[in-house]
């Protein structure tokens, strides 16, 4: 519903629109599909006026359609893979993060989520040199794990720092400053920071469902409607700008006891690709960094395809961490 | 694509206004005045420049570079426990601005860690410490002074034996047992209405008391198992207050620490303890402690963290507080710790 403005093109003067709002026109939507004749009498304006303002107003607003062929070229021209780092995970994605598209991560506490979306950010800022934009909304990213990171995969200090310097965070704390957020990367064409800055190519959010859950589940419906356009938002983002985006999400245990993705079916829509990540075995005492990634939705690959991966992979260095030898 | 108006925090009253009037996108209302908008679609002036505000491009979120953030990460120090192997694995003790959960059976020394942490963010600057406030929140009425008062005593005995410079011993005559005392505020809620209000309470209380660097709730659990039927309702308002104290933890740079009971799984043929408040709650703090008995010797294990490994190590608590296993052979490699940290600070 766009309103009638004066000046929104040639022939659409502020007279005007006072007139057709006396006649009850006040949006585009009305003066399209109106009795044009009836109208021009109604406000004392010629036909082939209000006929000509309509043609210019459809033009501006209608969607063009494009031909299969060319949105073929357009996607094998702009779809990049984006690889994760971990080489189990990408078996998993059929070779990584695909731009375009929504990948969701799920898991119970402490299965890994933060720790994967840590490595991508990682390796898309170090090998590919390519921006990542990453929301925070647990107030768990510490960038000295990054680091870490970092130093595991290069010991050179200057690409770290280009590569820390390729992180963008945001830290968002309720649903509102996140559509905000996604407003103004939208609005700007995700350039966040205008520092000579590499493309942005990911978007990570961790966590969706740690803003959206709390708004569930009441009698009202707002905290739907406000996911749905959160999804939304992320979809045109992904879409317009060829970007990946990865999102993490919390699990509900059903009556059986079998563990599933939170958010509700509505959700589960959004994401093209969805992981569940198990956590560690915990019926012995000792906790080990295993873990498990189970494909359940997937346009490429077989679902409940499933893999085990390690997470310190992102830790793997010549010199072992003396807590880690002490209880070995 | 177009923002609609209803995604915007404002009451419903005044986007029902907003609609009436055709208004349904921000791109509608962006080019208005607040005098404008008042008069076509009837809302008060002051409510009109509200949702201009809103709209304002201005007010969106500011980013700020990973390598910005590690510079500001390595300002904060962490706060010891006094255990050296947990401080190890912690790598350099509790750190600031984190949400942590403490999980444990009865008696297994979570309160006991909560009182070393109370004292120990009080050591002075000079010795490595943060030298700053205290506010406990107690729902179960574990909260005994003797016992603090035990531990005060522990730590300035400590920190007197490690004085050298005349910093520290500057220091030393105001870092005694009764200014541990008065740095520390303690309020006590008896049930789930007063923790939350308590809790929507804490950004006043910290602007008013800007030394305060560590919130501890000694329990989050009990008010909310008590008398609590509607689970769903008990779920929503467990997330939306962890996630105020988050929120909290990270933009005043204060350490939130809770602590949580265990209840029981029943699966398949056996059962398992795990930690209260169900599945949801999980995910609300940062890093997880789960404290437990192993062969008769208390272990803290991590087992959430984004930027810990899952360790597990040994502690015990004795007169002093909370402290390694074997004291005697590690009072020589703590007071190395200790002076390596004087050395930086």
């Amino acid at each position: 519903m766009v309103v009638l403005r004066a000046h929104m093109c040639p022939g659409l003067e502020l007279q005007l629109v006072r007139d057709l709002r006396e006649a009850d026109i006040s949006t585009v939507e009305e003066l399209v599909s109106a009795d044009l004749e009836a109208l021009a009498q109604k406000c004392s304006v010629s036909y082939k006026a209000l006929l000509a303002i309509r043609r210019v107003l459809l033009a501006q607003h209608t969607a063009f359609p494009v031909s299969g062929a060319d949105l073929y070229e357009d996607l094998l021209s702009s779809t990049a893979i984006l690889s994760t780092g971990h080489p189990r995970l990408d078996e998993l994605l059929d070779s990584g993060l695909y731009t375009g598209e929504l990948t969701e991560l799920s898991g119970g506490p402490g299965t890994g989520k933060t720790q994967v979306c840590f490595g991508v950010a990682v390796h898309i800022a170090l090998h590919l040199k390519q921006g990542v934009i990453f929301i925070d909304t647990t107030g768990g990213i510490t960038a000295t794990r990054l680091h870490q990171m970092l130093q595991t995969e290069s010991s050179s200090l200057e690409e770290q720092i280009a590569a820390l310097q390729r992180i963008h965070v945001f830290q968002l704390f309720d649903v509102f400053s996140l559509l905000d957020c996604l407003c103004s990367l939208r609005r700007s064409g995700l350039q966040p920071v205008a520092v000579g800055g590499a493309c942005v190519r990911a978007v990570i959010i961790d966590s969706v469902s740690a803003v959206i859950s709390p708004l569930l589940g009441t009698r009202h419906t707002e905290g739907m409607s406000l996911m749905m356009q959160v999804a939304a938002l992320l979809k045109a983002l992904v879409k317009d700008f060829s970007v990946a985006a990865l999102v993490t999400n919390h699990v509900t245990r059903s009556v059986g006891g079998a563990v599933r993705p939170a958010l509700g079916v509505s959700w589960s829509h959004l994401p093209r690709t969805r992981l569940l990540l198990e956590g560690p075995d915990r019926s012995t005492h000792s906790f080990s960094s295993l873990r498990s990634a189970t494909l359940i939705k997937s346009s490429r690959q077989p679902c409940h395809m499933r893999v085990e991966f390690d997470l310190s992979w992102w830790s793997r260095s010549k010199e072992v961490p003396s807590a880690k030898r002490k209880h070995s | 694509m177009q923002r609609p108006v209803w995604s915007l925090p404002l009451s419903s009253a005044v986007i029902s206004k907003l609609n009436r009037r055709g208004y349904q996108c921000t791109a509608d209302i962006e080019h208005l005045t607040a005098g404008q908008l008042s008069t076509e679609t009837g809302v008060k002036e002051e409510e009109a420049s509200e949702v201009l505000d809103l709209v304002d491009h201005q007010r969106y979120p500011v980013s700020i570079t990973a390598l910005e953030l590690l510079q500001r990460e390595a300002e904060l120090k962490p706060i010891v426990t006094f255990c050296s192997e947990l401080d190890r694995a912690l790598g350099g003790g509790i750190p600031l601005g984190k949400t942590i959960e403490l999980c444990g059976v009865p008696g297994i020394g979570k309160t006991q860690l909560c009182l070393q942490l109370a004292v120990d963010v009080q050591i002075p600057e000079c010795f490595g410490g943060l030298g700053a406030q205290c506010l406990f929140i107690d729902t179960e009425g574990t909260f005994f002074l003797e016992r603090l008062r035990e531990m005060a005593a522990a730590v300035v005995r400590h920190c007197s034996l490690l004085t050298e410079d005349q910093e520290q011993q500057d220091a030393m005559r105001t870092f005694t047992v009764e200014k541990i005392l008065s740095n520390l505020f303690v309020v006590r809620c008896d049930d789930s209405m007063e923790l939350l209000s308590q809790i929507s309470d804490l950004p006043a209380f910290l602007s008013d008391h800007p030394e305060v660097r560590l919130i501890i709730i000694d329990s989050i659990a009990f008010p909310f198992r008590l008398h609590f039927e509607d689970l769903p309702l008990r779920t929503r308002l467990l997330l939306g207050a962890a996630h105020q104290l988050a929120a909290l933890a990270t933009t005043r740079n204060t350490t939130v620490v809770m602590t949580n009971q265990m209840t029981t799984r029943v699966q398949g043929e056996g059962s398992r303890l795990i930690p209260a408040l169900g599945e949801n709650w999980g995910h609300a703090a940062n890093i997880r402690l789960l404290l437990q008995w192993i062969d008769c010797k208390r272990m803290a294990t991590i087992i959430k963290s984004s930027s810990h490994m899952s360790t597990t190590v040994h502690y015990q608590i004795n007169t002093d507080g909370f402290r390694d296993l074997s004291e005697a052979s590690k009072r020589a490699k703590v007071q190395t710790e200790d002076q390596k940290a004087v050395g930086n600070s």
